[in-house]
């Protein structure tokens, strides 16, 4: 082995010594949560815009919310997917999670989201490296966020 | 941080709750000032040991998170959660599935 392959596996090996499980955990990636207009998130998260539009996404969510600092929302697909995602357009953030499935995980996932103002809700799922989509209204009568 | 592992006809559903302010540092107090952000931003749930679910949280998840999630599994398989907010501090939690 040349001497200095050598020295820079040595140094990678010494540095995973050192790392704890926290360090281990997924880096959150600020990158992805930036305060920018829905297209410019969905290409910063995705690294596209192109998301082919489904049925077999059901997203479920009020289509009147009284208490926009608390919205149900619940995605649920039969897709194989490795990834699932959530955004709402008109919200500062427009992510709200990103989630990567791994053996035995379902497409499934439900939280509870604030809203700035009524608008469109976009889940995502990614299969072989393609983006399918599902989108539901919510109006709110009250601003959260 | 509570769990709740169920399982049903092979589907495991796991209900989560971080109590949690999870502030998004848009919100302003009753004075008019920023309250600084804090929220749950990162999270994974290991089984049996392998990982199963790795998640980013942003600034609009609600006040004291409620997460659902599933997977294909049975009763006794062992579930480890971990979740870190935006001050680094750490809720973890270790279920088996009834």
């Amino acid at each position: 082995m040349k001497r200095r392959a050598f020295i820079e596996r040595s140094a990678a090996i010494a540095l995973l010594a050192f790392l704890r499980p926290a360090d281990l955990m997924a880096t959150w990636n600020g990158r992805n949560f930036q305060q920018v207009p829905l297209e410019k998130a969905l290409i910063d998260v995705l690294g596209t815009k192109d998301l082919v539009r489904t049925g077999r996404i059901t997203v479920t969510a009020p289509a009147a919310a009284s208490d926009a600092t608390s919205v149900p929302v619940e995605i649920n697909s039969d897709i194989k997917g490795d990834a699932i995602y959530l955004f709402v357009e008109k919200n500062v953030t427009p992510l709200v999670f990103s989630c990567s499935l791994h053996e035995g995980a379902l497409a499934y996932f439900s939280l509870n989201v604030k809203m700035k103002e009524s608008s469109l809700l976009y889940a995502v799922v990614r299969e072989n490296g393609k983006y399918y989509m599902a989108s539901a209204q919510v109006n709110v009568s009250a601003e959260a966020c | 941080m509570r769990v709740l592992a169920t399982e049903s006809a092979g589907v495991v559903s796991v209900k989560v709750i971080i109590p949690h302010p999870n502030e998004s540092g848009t919100r302003k107090d009753d004075s008019g000032n920023v309250v600084p952000a804090h929220f749950v931003k990162e999270g994974s749930v290991m089984l049996n040991g392998r990982p199963l679910l790795d998640l980013q949280l942003g600034p609009s998840v609600s006040k004291d998170p409620f997460i659902q999630f599933r997977f294909a599994g049975k009763k006794g398989d062992k579930l480890a959660l971990r979740f870190i907010d935006s001050s680094n501090q750490e809720f973890s939690s270790e279920v088996s599935v009834v």
